[in-house]
C-alpha cells in the first residue's frame, strides 16, 4: 500500500520490521525510530511481522510453561 | 442531533442537485453518512434505557434478600438480556454512530465508502432489536442462559432462544458490514496527504476494531448457528449424550468473546485519546507508541481467551499459559494510561464536561483494569469465578471505561453535531451524579464477591443484604442521573447557544475546520494535510 500522497520511500530492512513490531508489544518507541519506522516500514510488512511475532509469542510462552511444570 | 440541510434546500447551489426525500424517508433511505451516524446513536440510546429498565429489574428484585418482585426464571432473563442488549444494542452501535459521524469527517472524506451498505447495516438493528425483545413475550420467556448462552443450558430453552440466536445473527452481518465500511473508508478516501501515522487515534482505534470485528463475528455466528442445529436439527455439538462437548461452545464463545471486550473498549481509547490533547492544550504525547499499543492489544486479545474458563478444568500448562498471556496485556494497557497521564502533565487543563469525563474514564476504568490482572490469575479466578467481584470488575471496564467515554465523545463533538452548545452546568451534574452513583453501585459488589456471593441470582443469604440494598440504591441513581443527559442532548438538539466552528480550543482535527453543524455533504473537495 502507498502512503496517501503516493509518495515512494525507501523500503525497511526486515531488521527494522522487527525491531518495530517487538517494540510495538510493549507499546513504546523510541521518537527518532518511531519517525523512520512512519516513513518506511509498509503495513503488509507490520501484518506479517506482527502475526510471526504473536507466534513466537505463543510459542516461547508455551515452552515457559513447560519448563514451570517439567 | 439534527445533520444540517443548509445545502440541500439551496438547490440553486451549483455544486449539488442532489435531491432526497424528507421526513420519515429520509432517514429511511439515507446514504449520509451523518444521518446514519445519528440513526445509530439514537438506537444505541434507546437500547441503553430499555438494558436499564432491565438493571432496575434485577436490583429491585435484589434490594433485600428473599423474593419480591420476579420468580427465579424471569430474573435470569433479565440479567441475560440486560447483557445481550447493552453489549450489542447499546455499547457497539453507538460506537459505530461515532464512526459513522467522525470517521468521515476526520479523515477528510466526503462519506463512507459503501453508503447504501451502510445505510442496511443499520436498518438491519431495529428488526434483530425487536425480534430481541419480542422474546419476552413467547412461551417459555426470553432467553435466560445469560449473555453467554452457554450449551446446555441454551439448547434447552424455549423458542425465546431461537429468536436471541437470529437477533445476534442480524446484528453479527450489521456490524461485519459496518467494519468492511469502515476499513475501506479508512484504507481509500484518507484526504491527500493523511498517512497512516498522521490519522488521529481515533481512526486508528476504529480501525484495528474494525479487523477484530470482522475476525470474530463469524465465530460467534458459528457458534450460536451449532446452538440452533443441536435445538433443531439432531445435531449433538455440545450434547455429551451424543458425543459432543458443552466445553467446546465455552472455547469457541470466548475465542469470540474476549477480542469482543477490546471491540467495546479500544473505540473508547480512541475517544479519549482525542478529548484529552483537546482539554490539555497538548499534543497527544506518545501517539506512535499509542498506534504499537493498541495493535498489540488487538493481536493479544486473541491468545487470552480461556482465562474466563478457568473452573472449567484445564491442565496447568492450560490455565499458566492463559494467565501469563493475560496479565502481558496489562503492559500495553498501562503505556495507554501513562501516556494519558504524560498527556496532561504540565498541559493547561480545563475541565468542561468531555474532559471530566475523560478523566473519569481513566481513573475508574484504571480500577477495572487492576481487577482484571486480580482476576487474571488462576488460583484467585477459581475462587471468584461467577462472584459478584466479577461482575463488580467487567461493570468498572464496561460503564466506566466504554459508557463514560460514549459520554466524552458526546459531550465533545455535540457541538460540532447540532450546531449548538450543550448546557455545561447539565453536563457537569450529569458527571458527578454518573461517577458517585457508579462506584456506589458497583463497589460494594467486590467486597460482595470476595465474600462469596455468586452473580445471577435473586435471592442471596443475609449477610449480603447491606452491601446490596447499597448497590440497588447506588443503581437507580445511575438510572435517574441517565435522564439527565437526555435532557441535555434534546436542549442541545433543539436550540441554544451557538456553536463556533471550533468550541474547544486544543481540538485540532479535520472536523473543526468544518462549520457547526457541518454542511451536509462535506469535503467533497478534500482537504490537503500537511
Amino acid at each position: 500500500m502507498d502512503t496517501a500522497d503516493g509518495h515512494k520511500t525507501a523500503g525497511a530492512t526486515p531488521l527494522q520490521v522487527v525491531k518495530a513490531v517487538f517494540w510495538s508489544f510493549l507499546g513504546i518507541r523510541k521518537q527518532a525510530e518511531y519517525d523512520k519506522d512512519a516513513v518506511t516500514l509498509k503495513p503488509v510488512q507490520i501484518i506479517i511481522a506482527g502475526i510471526v511475532g504473536a507466534i513466537l509469542l505463543v510459542l516461547s510462552l508455551v515452552m515457559l510453561v513447560r519448563f514451570i511444570i517439567r | 442531533m439534527e445533520a444540517t440541510h443548509a445545502h440541500d434546500h439551496g438547490h440553486g447551489h451549483d455544486e449539488h442537485a442532489h435531491h432526497h426525500p424528507s421526513g420519515i424517508m429520509r432517514w429511511v433511505q439515507t446514504t449520509n453518512h451523518k444521518d446514519i451516524g445519528t440513526l445509530y446513536l439514537i438506537f444505541s440510546l434507546t437500547m441503553f434505557f430499555i438494558g436499564g429498565i432491565l438493571a432496575f429489574g434485577i436490583r429491585a428484585e435484589l434490594f433485600q434478600p428473599g423474593l419480591q418482585y420476579w420468580d427465579p426464571e424471569f430474573f435470569n432473563s433479565l440479567t441475560t438480556m440486560h447483557g445481550l442488549i447493552m453489549v450489542f444494542g447499546a455499547i457497539m452501535p453507538a460506537f459505530v454512530g461515532f464512526a459513522n459521524w467522525q470517521i468521515p469527517m476526520m479523515i477528510g472524506a466526503p462519506d463512507m465508502a459503501f453508503a447504501r451498505m451502510n445505510n442496511w447495516s443499520f436498518w438491519l438493528l431495529p428488526p434483530a432489536a425487536i425480534l430481541l425483545i419480542t422474546s419476552f413475550f413467547v412461551p417459555g420467556g426470553a432467553p435466560a442462559a445469560g449473555w453467554t448462552i452457554y450449551a446446555p443450558l441454551s439448547t434447552q430453552m424455549g423458542p425465546g432462544m431461537d429468536l436471541g440466536i437470529f437477533a445476534l445473527h442480524i446484528m453479527g452481518a450489521s456490524s461485519i458490514m459496518g467494519s468492511i465500511n469502515i476499513v475501506t473508508t479508512i484504507l481509500n478516501m484518507r484526504a491527500p496527504g493523511m498517512t497512516l501515522m498522521k490519522m488521529p487515534l481515533f481512526i486508528w482505534t476504529w480501525l484495528i476494531t474494525a479487523y477484530l470485528l470482522i475476525a470474530v463475528m463469524p465465530v460467534l455466528a458459528g457458534a450460536i448457528t451449532m446452538i440452533l442445529t443441536d435445538r433443531h436439527f439432531g445435531t449433538n455439538f455440545f450434547n455429551a449424550a451424543g458425543g459432543g462437548d458443552p466445553v467446546m461452545f465455552q472455547h469457541i464463545f470466548w475465542f469470540f468473546g474476549h477480542p469482543e471486550v477490546y471491540i467495546m473498549i479500544l473505540p473508547a481509547f480512541g475517544i479519549v485519546s482525542q478529548v484529552i490533547p483537546a482539554f490539555a492544550r497538548k499534543p497527544l504525547f506518545g501517539y506512535g507508541s499509542m498506534v504499537y499499543a493498541t495493535s498489540s492489544i488487538a493481536i493479544l486479545s486473541f491468545i487470552v481467551w480461556a482465562h474466563h474458563m478457568f473452573t472449567t478444568g484445564m491442565p496447568a500448562a492450560g490455565q499458566l499459559f492463559f494467565m501469563f498471556a493475560t496479565l502481558l496485556i496489562a503492559v500495553p494497557t498501562g503505556v495507554k494510561v501513562f501516556n494519558w497521564i504524560a498527556t496532561m502533565w504540565k498541559g493547561s487543563m480545563t475541565f468542561e464536561t468531555p474532559m471530566l469525563f475523560a478523566v473519569g474514564f481513566i481513573f475508574v476504568f484504571s480500577m477495572g483494569g487492576f481487577t482484571g490482572l486480580i482476576l487474571a490469575i488462576t488460583p484467585v479466578d477459581i475462587q471468584l469465578q461467577d462472584t459478584y467481584y466479577v461482575v463488580a470488575h467487567f461493570h468498572y471496564v464496561l460503564v466506566a471505561g466504554s459508557l463514560f467515554a460514549i459520554f466524552s465523545g458526546t459531550y465533545f463533538w455535540l457541538p460540532k453535531w447540532t450546531g449548538h452548545m450543550y448546557d455545561e452546568t447539565l453536563g457537569k451534574w450529569h458527571f458527578w451524579l454518573s461517577l458517585i452513583f457508579f462506584n456506589i453501585t458497583f463497589f460494594p459488589m467486590h467486597f460482595l464477591g470476595l465474600a462469596g456471593m455468586p452473580r445471577r441470582i435473586p435471592d442471596y443469604a443475609m449477610q449480603f443484604a447491606d452491601f446490596n440494598m447499597l448497590a440497588t440504591i447506588g443503581a437507580f441513581g445511575f438510572g435517574l442521573a441517565q435522564l439527565l443527559f437526555v435532557w441535555g442532548l434534546v436542549k442541545c438538539a433543539r436550540g441554544g447557544e451557538k456553536a463556533p466552528d471550533k468550541p474547544w480550543e486544543g481540538a485540532d482535527t479535520l472536523e473543526w475546520t468544518l462549520s457547526s453543524p457541518p454542511p451536509y455533504h462535506s469535503f467533497e473537495t478534500p482537504p490537503v494535510v500537511k
